[in-house]
């Protein structure tokens, strides 16, 4: 594949890898490890906790349902289809 | 801490102020290779590895401890005994582990800190340890855990080739063998802390969940989570005589409370699962993302067979990760499209299957065809109004044929009428079993008997089967979604 050029002329090439291989590696036994982490600390007070950093948990979840966005794609499919049902029941 | 006046000070200073977690320090082996080998030469006489020997390293090792603990209260000539073993065996401890980076001889290093863990039992047992000073157990504990993954690993690297030919290799069994030597070490220890009869003030107890932490992450490891349940019953039985749950530190809170969701999430009792995840999540520290990223993995499917609910775009903000695995079916389920969900969970079944999180999520697509359905009965519209300033009802009957185009858009494949009145009977079937509604027709409910039990009743109203038209309720057709 790269037999005209020489690892060494491409300085760009030969400066990357390195970098880039160990960063790979990383994320790899990242993604495989999923233990619980060890804590830094033991304990800590009620100010750092998740719970105290949102006050409005009601934000971070939402109904299953979206009725507001109806003119996407799939839902103008959805018209046309069930209009073409409609229209195709009328005609019998 | 090199074995001399500077470690024997120390013992000292901790047993003063009774402080568990200094102690455990003197005992740490997260030091430096060289910090390591000092730790062996300094009993060693010479420095040569054979030069000191045991009986000699013992006498000074108790020489040192009786003289810097020579004018406190409470320290007998048995206790002494006893951390005498437990410091010989961490001086031997910390010689392999000098060298284990060059070695490898992670087995060495792994059966000699059992050595030294077994050496805290017999103190506990024998010797007449304090409580206060368990956090030697945390710290023994914790790394006979790590030593034992490290064993396991390079036993599966070095060995393999060589224990591939004989017959009664089992290599699932060879892969974990160090670990499961491990929980059951760690498991004795549990008894130890559990056992304790002494007042709670002054108990081992305290020592429990940090204990069951660690047992919880071993079985997770070898997925036995059968044995992670009998932990848990016999922590439950014994609760009466423990300290409250929230008087421990939140660290071990957290980890329990999550080991505990996920548990209950793999026997799908969702309802306690997310109970739990929902008090790890919320006394979690705000700064652990790793962590908050893991309590979510299972928190978000509990939450969408729990309350039909899905995360919004600022939960998942700064979780990459997570939007990758949630954010399609979640758009999917929203939108109520079917196929493209389950195309989406298709593609990414291998990482839902390795978080065990798969057989849940499918779940969802109930909940995508409750919208879909949904959508559909929101585009029928209203009856024409008979009177001037009646309220405008919804068109509650609608043909089966409509939802079938609906259900089947996207796809290649025409679902037929008898499939759509059967996953439509199914979206009923809980409800009408609360309400009574007439001349009620349910073609193959019994066809998918898993289906009906798991759904709370979607959708509200009856199939008509001679005019192959759904009857919707006309006061909240789909409960409890506004309509």
């Amino acid at each position: 594949m790269a037999t005209s050029k020489a690892p060494s002329a491409d300085p760009k090439s030969s400066s990357d890898l390195p970098a880039e291989q160990p960063q790979q590696q990383k994320q790899q036994t990242l993604e495989e490890d999923d233990e619980f982490e060890d804590f830094p600390v033991d304990d800590w007070q009620a100010d750092d906790t998740e719970a105290t950093q949102n006050q409005q948990p009601q934000h971070l979840w939402e109904e299953s349902w979206d009725d507001d966005d109806t003119t996407d794609d799939f839902s103008n499919q959805l018209k046309e289809e069930l209009k073409r049902v409609e229209a195709s029941k009328n005609k019998r | 801490m090199e074995f001399g006046p500077a470690l024997y000070h120390e013992f000292g200073e901790a047993w003063k102020t009774r402080d568990g977690y200094r102690l455990a320090k003197t005992i740490s082996p997260e030091l430096t290779p060289s910090q390591l080998s000092s730790i062996w030469q300094s009993a060693n006489g010479a420095g040569s590895y054979k030069a000191a020997r045991d009986d000699d390293v013992k006498a000074a090792i108790k020489r040192g401890l009786s003289s810097s603990s020579a004018r406190l209260d409470g320290i007998g000539q048995k206790e002494i005994k006893g951390w005498v073993e437990v410091y010989f065996a961490y001086w031997q401890a910390a010689g392999i582990l000098a060298q284990v980076q060059q070695t490898s001889s992670w087995t060495n290093a792994y059966e000699q800190w059992k050595v030294l863990i077994n050496a805290l039992i017999q103190g506990y047992n024998s010797h007449e340890f304090e409580a206060w000073t368990i956090p030697c157990l945390y710290v023994a504990g914790k790394h006979l855990r790590l030593f034992a993954m490290q064993a396991d690993e390079h036993i599966s690297v070095n060995d393999s080739s060589a224990t591939a030919f004989q017959d009664d290799f089992d290599p699932e069994l060879q892969k974990h063998q160090k670990l499961e030597d491990c929980a059951r070490v760690l498991n004795k220890v549990f008894t130890i802390c559990l056992s304790d009869r002494a007042p709670l003030e002054e108990s081992r107890k305290w020592g429990l969940y940090y204990i069951v932490n660690l047992l919880f992450k071993t079985y997770f490891k070898l997925n036995a989570t059968g044995l992670s349940k009998n932990v848990l019953r016999i922590l439950t039985a014994g609760r009466g005589d423990m300290p409250d749950f929230h008087a421990f530190p939140k660290s071990q809170q957290v980890t329990f409370k999550y080991h505990e969701g996920v548990l209950c999430f793999l026997e799908e009792n969702y309802a306690e699962a997310e109970k739990h995840l929902t008090e790890a999540w919320n006394t979690c520290h705000k700064d652990a993302m790793r962590n908050k990223e893991l309590i979510l993995t299972y928190l978000i499917p509990c939450h969408l067979i729990t309350t039909h609910t899905l995360p919004t775009e600022k939960l998942l903000e700064p979780y990459p990760r997570l939007q990758k695995l949630f954010l399609p079916l979640s758009r999917c389920i929203k939108q109520g499209e079917l196929h493209k969900f389950d195309i989406a969970l298709q593609e990414a079944e291998d990482e839902f299957v390795k978080r065990r999180i798969y057989l849940t999520l499918e779940r969802g697509r109930d909940i995508a065809l409750r919208n879909l359905l949904r959508k559909v009965f929101i585009a029928g519209g209203f009856e024409p109004v008979a009177k001037e300033g009646d309220k405008p009802v919804r068109r509650t009957r609608i043909p089966v044929a409509e939802f079938a185009a609906a259900i089947s858009l996207g796809s290649e494949e025409k679902v037929d009428n008898d499939e759509v009145e059967c996953l439509l009977a199914n979206m009923i079937y809980k409800v009408s079993q609360n309400y009574a509604l007439p001349s009620m027709f349910l073609p193959g409910a019994s066809r998918h008997p898993r289906l009906s039990t798991l759904i709370g009743g979607l959708i509200k109203g009856y199939i008509s089967r001679e005019r192959s038209i759904v009857v919707l309720s006309k006061s909240g057709a789909f409960p409890g979604t506004g309509v």
